[in-house]
């Protein structure tokens, strides 16, 4: 396609052209194939003309029977190639689509955590999804345009040589229907998308009626819902109407381009061939053509108002695409020293300044100083907003730092190789995320390899053995959006049997008993103590009985370290740490009535 | 190409097909003028599409061998009459098609929703709420998709295959007899190739569904992944799933790679067969050179429309089934409904239940004969454990159901026989959560009763205490509750639902009180909103809270579906009875953390 300067999408197009030029053997099979097929439909209007003029007429039977012959050649040479060309022409764009979906999830796996919390995954799904959809509807059509462009060509051709008078008159009107084709495809693009987006709102309407039905009939608001309703529906006849219009334009209009050729050469043909000038076989040839022409003229126009859309697309994929990975291994990484050398997973933080978005948000650490010595546990504890979970999230580098250094084993994490670094760490988060796989894969998850009484020994640490085996299918049993569905505490026990297979230097666990029911609590710290003994263990916790595990406890506010020492001297001498367990008492208290409350629903909530 | 796929359970039969359409025509009827008049034109159009080849042939034959320069001007004006008629009728189709087939389906969705929202609670307990959304938004757009585009082609299609075939047969019965020789080729692909599609397009529509959920996971799960390095791994994992759909895209394409020549050489192989055949009889005299003429031009008239109805019929069929499963809906019986003679419940009065059993459905009774009487301007608290049936009671007494068994009586008239524009006036539920609409948040708070002015709406809010903390947002009431950014939270969507009760200002309140934990600055808040609006009313808690329970007027504990004990708080501790022992459990629940 042309590239016009000043296009909107330059990386758009960039990006095509890049893509075109990998599946460039393909498309010039394509294009191929295209070509011969043509070439032999286009010729049949042409064999009918010899039939007619030179059998038919002249009454010459044995001449008759050879254009015969020549016209169901052209037949079989046509239906074959039509055939592959439409092979050819979508398996390359669907190629084309397969890579680069492939390439944006392999892209956005890499990203860094900031570029996750800013990203909807909505968006980056419908790059992966609708936007990769234009651009295969394009690639589809570049090797069926190149063909239905050479069609055209040979036929003006041919049909100049016959006549160049009824040529004009006869395909004069037919370069309109590349125009209108575009036209139409462009006005009607919007009015499309306008239905699309009614049905959206009117969906939306359906959806929180129903799912609010309580207090929908509660209030006995059927009335309003029933004009929200109403204004939607019309609003979708309104749009839906407005693209009948464009439709009630262009296609009828398209239609009568072709009659208008059919009728010049019917009348000017006609009168040709009275006065000798053209072949009875020739006039009859020509209105074949034009039936031939309609469709590559009407797609020739479809194709650019495509390619826009295309290109549009293009550009929102490049643009997920360019986007660097802000934390990357560095170029020459240091190795972390090797395990059994010596006691190992120091970890520090030495005037630790660090904010979510640079230079927008206050800062989360402010000049943070936190040592760790190896095989020690602490238990960070603090009000929302201390930042006691962003000094989990800094060690594993899925941020870095402002200024001031994090390091693991003496060594600045920034100068690890990355993938190193994060096995060395093992993290289990607040909201565990499990896959939809068996439980056994998702317990070795950090070691796909990992035999199957390793991860029974991990289960059993973490308190999650004696629920799994009493599952339908024990370890086998798959969890996840279509499988079993576990409760917040199971799935927390399985999230921290992830973190002990790793079998890391560093464990950290970010809240990760906080679904877990208090009564059961005791057989996991139980497990943890088992887990911590020996290992640098840095537990984020509210609960004092959890905090109790830890051979010290740091006290966090505003960013910084407010006090520090055992729980019970903490207990004993800060005001601030009673203030901070009291509100995380009651809090707690709260929620394991409504975990409770949730696991009971039979009788359905008021909601 | 051909988006209509059917499921298998989606096949309809003859007898369902026959009754949709009477019923879509019963429908259809204050469009009857755009639907007659769509049906002249699409006969006037589709008659013309072989009347074009058919005046090339008469000039052929007439003005050209015939060497008649007026026949060949007449065939010239036919055309151009022809070509004029055209372009009006499939101009004035596309309207009015359009016109009857949106104006349906609007009616459609607004007859359904209001259906919907008429059904009783026992319906939604059974429906799954997707379904019910489906219904109203995926079933009707394949019926959508048919209006725009599907019908009118199925029509124009099976018209123009019946009305080509009548001309060829009175031109030449010989040649069209040489066509015949491909169609039941054709037919036969067309019906393999619509199989075989449908197979491909589930396939593909099964892994597209695959392939997303694969990468939702991926994108959801990043952390994680990053956290235990295995990009990798989910790299390759997302890869396969890709892969796997590629190859159902490449199967669907490999299916229409096949049908396309089939229909291609039909039509090219027809044509030698005319050219040849055809020309024969004609230097024998049989048939006119025109003829052959008319026959190649008319040839796409006859194997277009196979094609296309084969690609159709996926879509027609595929909208039969969705009106089927709409119209199912349409007929589901309403039981909870105003009875005739209904009369307006009193401003005020007791409430009495007597002796009432209720069952959802066709199960056990959740309560077994329940007898209580409420006082006006009482306050009642229900504990018990969940599931025991307080909830079930609360609803009742809204009359979200009906009893199975016994009534409910409000100022001594039965719920059953009250207008339900004044039972919810009189009798106000707040949920547990405050369930918000997309929205301002004044159009929130005037779902209660969409009448009220702007100043009600305020008065509302500061009633509850909370008309500051909403005025001092950015854009005030006018804050979209669900638009990124401005969310609110767990405690303010509940103060938004305590003013919509404040807004109704109904005598009898029923609070279901929150379990969850709301965030600590609205906690307060939400505790004084509920203070103010119990002032002066009779009202039903749903206690969670030990403190709720002490400050109610009367404790019922409700338990196995019986009211086991009603008394004063301080009473039901003295009597060591339920009440006592679930005092015991929540005292110590407090204080073992």
């Amino acid at each position: 396609m042309p590239i016009r300067r000043g296009s909107p999408s330059p990386e758009g197009w960039r990006l095509i052209r890049r893509a075109l030029r990998e599946q460039r053997a393909g498309i010039a099979v394509g294009v191929a194939a295209g070509i011969v097929w043509a070439i032999a439909k286009a010729s049949v209007p042409l064999l009918v003309q010899e039939a007619i003029d030179n059998g038919i007429t002249p009454k010459d039977t044995a001449v008759l029977w050879r254009w015969t012959a020549a016209i169901f050649v052209s037949g079989v040479v046509a239906a074959l190639f039509t055939g592959v060309r439409r092979y050819s022409a979508f398996r390359e764009s669907r190629l084309v689509e397969a890579k680069l979906r492939d390439a944006v999830f392999a892209h956005t796996q890499r990203l860094h955590f900031a570029y996750h919390d800013h990203q909807q995954t909505g968006e980056l799904m419908s790059r992966a999804n609708t936007d990769l959809f234009q651009i295969q509807n394009f690639v589809v059509l570049i090797p069926l345009t190149i063909s239905n462009f050479i069609t055209v060509v040979f036929v003006t051709g041919v049909l100049l040589f016959i006549d160049p008078v009824l040529t004009v008159l006869a395909l004069g009107s037919l370069p309109l229907l590349n125009y209108l084709g575009k036209r139409f495809s462009t006005k009607l693009h919007p009015s499309v998308m306008a239905i699309q987006r009614e049905s959206a709102e009117l969906a939306t309407v359906v959806e929180e009626t129903v799912s609010g039905v309580r207090v929908v009939k509660g209030f006995g608001s059927q009335a309003a819902q029933s004009q929200r309703l109403t204004k939607e529906a019309n609003d979708i006849y309104d749009v839906s109407m407005e693209a009948a219009r464009v439709r009630a334009r262009y296609l009828p209009a398209m239609d009568l381009l072709p009659t208008v050729g059919f009728i010049f050469v019917l009348g000017y043909g006609g009168y040709q061939v009275l006065n000798g000038g053209l072949l009875l076989g020739e006039m009859v040839a020509f209105t074949a053509y034009i039936g031939l022409l309609i469709w590559p003229l009407r797609m020739l126009g479809m194709i650019i108002a495509q390619s826009q859309r295309a290109a549009a697309s293009a550009q929102r994929v490049h643009e997920v695409l360019s986007t660097d990975s802000e934390i990357t291994s560095p170029r020459a990484p240091t190795p972390l020293p090797r395990k059994g050398t010596a006691k190992l997973g120091a970890v520090s933080f030495d005037d630790v300044v660090f904010r979510y978005r640079g230079g927008v948000d206050a800062a989360v650490l402010d000049h943070l100083d936190l040592r760790v010595e190896p095989g020690e546990s602490v238990a960070l504890v603090g009000a929302t907003g201390s930042g006691k979970s962003t000094v989990a999230r800094l060690l594993p580098r899925f941020y870095d730092v402002e200024s001031g250094r994090v390091r693991l084993d003496g060594l600045d994490v920034r100068q690890l190789d990355l993938l190193q670094l994060r096995r060395a760490i093992g993290i289990v988060f607040e909201d565990t995320f499990l896959f939809s796989a068996t439980i056994a894969d998702n317990i070795a998850f950090a070691d796909p390899l990992a035999k199957d009484d390793a991860i029974e020994r991990a289960a059993r640490l973490s308190g999650a053995h004696d629920f799994i085996v009493d599952l339908p299918d024990g370890y086998a049993t798959e969890i996840g959006e279509r499988g079993f569905s576990l409760s917040g505490g199971q799935r927390q026990r399985i999230a921290i049997a992830r973190a002990i297979l790793a079998d890391p230097r560093v464990l950290i666990l970010d809240d990760a008993t906080s679904s877990v029911d208090p009564t059961k609590e005791h057989e996991i710290r139980d497990a943890l103590t088992e887990v911590m003994h020996n290992r640098t263990t840095i537990v984020i916790a509210h609960r004092p009985a959890t905090i109790a595990l830890a051979d010290r406890v740091v006290l966090l506010g505003e960013g910084k370290v407010l006090v520090e020492g055992t729980h019970d001297e903490l207990l004993q001498t800060s005001a601030s740490y009673r203030a901070v367990l009291a509100a995380a008492e009651a809090y707690d208290a709260e929620r394991a009535r409504h975990e409770d409350e949730d696991e009971h629903e039979l009788e359905g909530t008021f909601t | 190409m051909w988006e209509g796929a059917v499921d298998p359970e989606d096949h309809i039969d003859v007898a369902d097909a026959r009754k949709i359409v009477r019923r879509s025509f019963r429908m259809m009827r204050p469009y009857k003028r755009q639907v007659v008049l769509s049906l002249v034109f699409i006969v006037v159009f589709t008659v013309s599409v072989p009347i074009g080849p058919l005046l090339i042939k008469y000039g052929i034959d007439r003005g050209i061998t015939g060497e008649d320069g007026q026949a060949l001007n007449r065939a010239v004006i036919g055309y151009v009459i022809i070509g004029v008629l055209a372009y009006l009728s499939y101009r004035m189709l596309v309207m009015t098609m359009s016109r009857a087939g949106e104006g349906f389906l609007r009616d459609l969705r607004r007859r359904l929703f209001d259906h919907l929202q008429r059904l009783s609670m026992t319906f939604y307990d059974r429906h799954k709420a997707g379904i019910l959304v489906s219904r109203m938004t995926s079933d009707i757009d394949t019926l959508a998709e048919l209006m725009q585009f599907g019908l009118q082609q199925f029509v124009m299609n099976v018209l123009l295959l019946a009305f080509s075939i009548v001309l060829l047969a009175v031109v030449s019965w010989q040649l069209l007899l040489l066509c015949l020789i491909a169609l039941p080729f054709v037919v036969i692909a067309s019906i393999k190739f619509r199989r075989d599609a449908n197979r491909a397009y589930l396939d593909v529509r099964d892994r597209i569904g695959h392939t997303l959920s694969r990468l939702q996971e991926g994108l959801a799960g990043v952390r994680v992944i990053q956290a235990y390095g295995r990009e990798d791994t989910e790299i390759g994992r997302f890869a396969d799933e890709n892969r796997a759909l590629y190859d159902a895209h490449m199967q669907s394409v490999w299916v229409q790679s096949w049908y396309l020549p089939v229909i291609e050489m039909a039509g090219l192989g027809s044509t030698a067969l005319i050219v040849g055949v055809g020309g024969w009889m004609t230097i024998n005299g049989a048939i006119t050179i025109g003829t052959i003429a008319f026959f190649v031009l008319t040839l796409n008239n006859l194997f277009e429309p196979v094609q296309q109805l084969s690609q159709l019929f996926n879509t027609v069929q595929s909208a039969g089934a969705g009106l089927k499963k709409v119209f199912e809906l349409l007929d589901t019986e309403i039981d909870v409904n105003e009875r005739p003679g209904a009369v307006d419940l009193p401003e005020r009065g007791d409430i009495v239940v007597d002796h009432v059993t209720f069952a959802y459905g066709d199960g056990t009774p959740v309560l077994r004969d329940v007898s209580l009487t409420i006082a006006s301007g009482e306050r009642l608290a229900l504990v018990g454990p969940t599931g025991a049936g307080k909830s079930t009671l609360a609803k009742l007494v809204a009359r979200f159901y009906d009893p199975t068994e016994g009534s409910i009586t409000f100022g001594g008239v039965d719920l059953r026989g009250g207008t339900l524009g004044s039972l919810r006036e009189r009798i106000v539920v707040v949920p547990q959560e405050g369930f918000l609409f997309n929205g301002t948040i004044r159009e929130n708070v005037r779902i209660a009763r969409h009448t009220a002015t702007d100043e009600e709406i305020e008065t509302a809010l500061r009633e509850v205490g909370v008309f500051e903390r909403f005025a001092s947002l950015p854009e005030g009431l006018d804050t979209e509750v669900r638009e990124r950014g401005s969310r609110l939270s767990a405690g303010e969507k509940q103060l938004v639902s305590l003013a919509r009760a404040a807004l109704v200002d109904p005598a009898l309140l029923v609070l279901d009180e929150a379990t969850s934990s709301l965030d600590p600055g609205t906690e307060v808040l939400v505790e004084e909103a509920m203070a103010r609006l119990m002032h002066g009313r009779t009202v039903i808690v749903i206690a969670h809270r030990l403190s709720t329970a002490e400050r109610a007027d009367r404790v019922g504990v409700v338990a196995d579906g019986r009211l086991v004990e009603l008394d004063t708080h301080d009473e039901l501790v003295a009597n060591e009875g339920h009440y006592a022992e679930l005092f015991s459990t929540w005292q110590g629940g407090l204080h073992a953390a």
